[in-house]
């Protein structure tokens, strides 16, 4: 009885807790299906009538607000990131786990410190490096940005490597496999879970990311979806909802998808090798 | 070897630093700005395409495009192309313009082209040579202007006021108002004529059903609550708000609009304290919540398409909600205050409304490649037949007293508002900025006082009102003081 009660009074309190946090996106969703379009037409906390009307303004009228072309440009920093970043931050984990040299320890401290450091720190700094680069209103320039941050978030990948044992390299080197060979036969196909990990997290941060396109993109043909979202007039509630909401989809869908080799890869790479 | 590694990596840093701290990187001599009014020399730049920065109405009611294709046709020979700058329209000409980054041509308020005006972000321009140069009230040209060295310099071509007007549905004036709320016999309803009979309508209207309202607006948005100040005396600075060390607020009778202010908020409700009647203005008129409200005329079109919405889903088709909103929905000058300073006594003296207004128009980025095209821009954008067009298409209120007249009905009013002096035009100093947060705050603590309990009110009388003008004149010192 007592652990009847005891399961009853969590999965309550779960329900409570998944409710606050669930309730203003439930907000969100509903407002987008509005019918009248304005925030201030509802009857208590929910349109008084529903409409897909929003959803099709967000696609078809483009004369002031190009939503489609925000998402693809958003779509293009975001793949571009996840493709280059998640190359650049499995590479320097294996570096990192695999290899011994010289400068290994002092670098890893390095990245330590610097990951302490909030990105926005060095915004003024990016913004006029960029300016000499000639990477302003590029997105181009957000995606090298992106990428080249990311393999300082390593230490998750390279616990994971730390993982595998050494004892598999030692085994195929001795069966004459080069360093690279080892990689890309051995490793890297035991490293599916942290790669998918690794390419969710790197493409996640630039889909939502709004600091770093307002700062570097001046035209509005060259928003990402958190910018453009952001220009919208005041009057214009509906459509940052139906935008809010379909932005959403995506990452929802990938999210779901890979849960499984995400958790794998979280789990396995916080093991300490 | 430890510690030679750490002297040789803080002699990298203090290089590095040093390196900092030299001449002017060649980016910055790359972009030289230009030399005011003699960077025109006449002189056409061909193959150039020029950036526009425009407002979003314009771009959004078709009139841009009309614009730019009106002058690439006329300008087609001579190879100069005006295309959208793509930008938000609040855009940051100081930063990104160095680099290359902003339009060469830009329509903004008069407060932030000065503003730019006084980094020199902006090129002095020959406003003589313009042919609405006689058509601009002087008023209006000063708002531009900004002197150094004892030369005066125009960095903008006025093109539209911008100055509160009143909104107001004609169809949901009472029935019989004509016999109830004509006194005068004008036909023209007292209400919006005169405040005092809005707030006697407003107390009414909400009385006869608890979920309408009359007049409604934010009182804590310093533009439009500064207006009443002004009508009785106040002033934002001395010397033709030039002179920042003067600060006039709380002069003259000023007080008295704020108590004007104050029992107008006792007609609404709370959201008034906050933006929620600037924001939800637009669909709460349209759907007869609030009978009246205030506002610029450059969003008459969003008050206008919110109505026709309104119209459309109750029924009507597109073309006969189209001229049903244009029908009853009213922009017109704001209704005279009481002398009195009161809403409720017998008298019947009134004073003109003043208000708090600005100038929009175009200007000259200084990091423009192609001044004089620019410059010829802003000439065909300026002349009468496209300040016409833009007044029609947008419902703009023209600087230009010729298209003003010929528009006529608020336009017009709203030029002889700006040349009578009942405009007054944000100053064009960089303390401007400094006024608007003392003021919102003063303004929100009066609003919050209509809705405090009887022992808690703070603006019980006249002196407690007077103090608090006083107070915020003084944060305002302050803020200019310590901020500028």
């Amino acid at each position: 009885m007592r652990k009847k009660l005891d399961t009853a009074w969590t999965y309550g309190l779960l329900v409570i807790v998944a409710f606050i946090f669930f309730f203003p996106c439930l907000w969100l969703i509903l407002a987008s299906f509005s019918k009248s379009g304005s925030i201030y037409s509802f009857e208590g906390f929910f349109p008084k009538s529903y409409s897909l009307a929003t959803f099709h303004k967000l696609f078809t009228d483009t004369k002031m607000y190009n939503y489609p072309r925000w998402f693809l440009n958003t779509l293009f920093v975001a793949s571009g990131s996840c493709i280059l970043g998640t190359f650049l931050t499995i590479l320097t984990a294996y570096t990192m786990s695999r290899f011994q040299f010289k400068a290994r320890k002092p670098m890893m401290k390095t990245t330590m410190v610097l990951g302490m450091f909030p990105s926005f720190m060095g915004m003024t700094a990016v913004y006029l490096l960029m300016t000499q680069f000639g990477l302003i209103n590029h997105l181009w320039g957000l995606i090298l940005i992106y990428a080249g941050g990311a393999p300082m978030g390593y230490l998750t990948q390279k616990g994971f490597f730390d993982t595998i044992p050494r004892a598999i390299d030692e085994a195929a080197k001795i069966d004459g496999a080069t360093n690279l060979q080892i990689f890309l036969q051995i490793n890297l196909p035991l490293a599916k879970p942290m790669i998918v990990y690794t390419a969710l997290t790197s493409f996640t941060w630039p889909w939502s990311d709004f600091v770093l396109p307002k700062l570097l993109l001046k035209e509005k043909d060259l928003y990402t979806v958190a910018v453009g979202l952001m220009s919208l007039d005041e009057t214009e509630f509906a459509r940052f909802a139906a935008g809010s909401v379909f932005i959403a989809l995506p990452i929802v869908i990938l999210y779901f998808c890979l849960v499984k080799n995400m958790v794998d890869g979280i789990a396995q790479g916080a093991v300490k090798g | 070897m430890k510690k030679r590694m750490i002297a040789m990596l803080m002699l990298g840093c203090m290089v590095l630093t040093a390196a900092g701290c030299g001449s002017k990187s060649s980016a910055k001599e790359s972009t030289t700005k230009g030399t005011g009014a003699a960077v025109f020399n006449g002189k056409l730049e061909s193959d150039v395409t020029i950036r526009v920065l425009e407002n979003d109405t314009a771009i959004s009611k078709g009139y841009f495009k009309e614009l730019i294709d009106a002058f690439n046709e006329a300008y087609k020979d001579k190879g100069i192309k005006a295309v959208d700058a793509n930008m938000d329209q609040y855009l940051d000409l100081a930063n990104d313009g160095p680099y290359g980054y902003g339009p060469d041509v830009l329509y903004q308020a008069n407060d932030v082209i000065m503003k730019y005006a006084q980094g020199k972000h902006i090129l002095p321009l020959p406003v003589e040579d313009f042919d609405c140069y006689d058509q601009i009230p002087e008023t209006a040209w000063k708002a531009y202007q900004t002197k150094k060295d004892g030369k005066t310099y125009t960095c903008g071509v006025p093109v539209n006021v911008q100055a509160p007007q009143l909104y107001y549905r004609k169809d949901l004036l009472p029935k019989d108002w004509e016999s109830t709320w004509d006194k005068d016999g004008d036909k023209v309803p007292d209400m919006v004529q005169t405040w005092k009979s809005m707030y006697a309508f407003s107390t009414e209207r909400h009385k006869e059903n608890a979920k309408t309202y009359g007049y409604m607006k934010s009182l804590n948005d310093m533009y439009f609550s500064s207006g009443f100040l002004f009508s009785y005396g106040g002033y934002i600075f001395g010397k033709e708000n030039t002179d920042p060390s003067d600060i006039g607020f709380a002069a003259g009778d000023a007080v008295k609009g704020a108590e004007v202010l104050y029992q107008l908020a006792s007609a609404m409700n709370e959201d008034c304290i906050d933006d929620t009647i600037t924001t939800n203005a637009y669909s709460k008129l349209a759907d007869g919540t609030y009978f009246a409200t205030i506002s610029t005329p450059d969003v008459y079109s969003t008050f206008l398409g919110e109505l026709e919405k309104e119209y459309e889903a109750k029924g009507d088709s597109k073309d006969a909600a189209e001229k049903k909103a244009k029908e009853n929905l009213v922009m017109t000058t704001l209704p005279a205050l009481p002398k009195s300073g009161s809403l409720t006594d017998q008298s019947d003296e009134t004073i003109d409304s003043k208000s708090m207004g600005g100038v929009n128009g175009y200007a000259i980025s200084s990091y423009t490649k192609a001044p004089n095209a620019c410059l010829e821009f802003v000439k065909f954008a300026t002349d009468y037949k496209m300040i016409k067009k833009r007044a029609e298409m947008l419902g703009i209120a023209p600087a230009r007293e010729d298209t003003a007249k010929e528009i006529g009905g608020t336009s017009e009013e709203i030029y002889k508002n700006l040349d009578k002096g009942n405009i007054i035009l944000m100053p064009s100093i960089t303390e401007v900025s400094q006024i608007w947060t003392p003021g919102k705050t003063f303004f929100i603590d009066l609003a919050k006082d209509v809705f405090r309990s009887d022992d808690k009110k703070k603006y019980k009388d006249e002196a407690a009102m007077k103090q608090g003008l006083t107070d915020m004149c003084d944060q305002i010192r302050e803020a200019i003081t310590t901020l500028q």
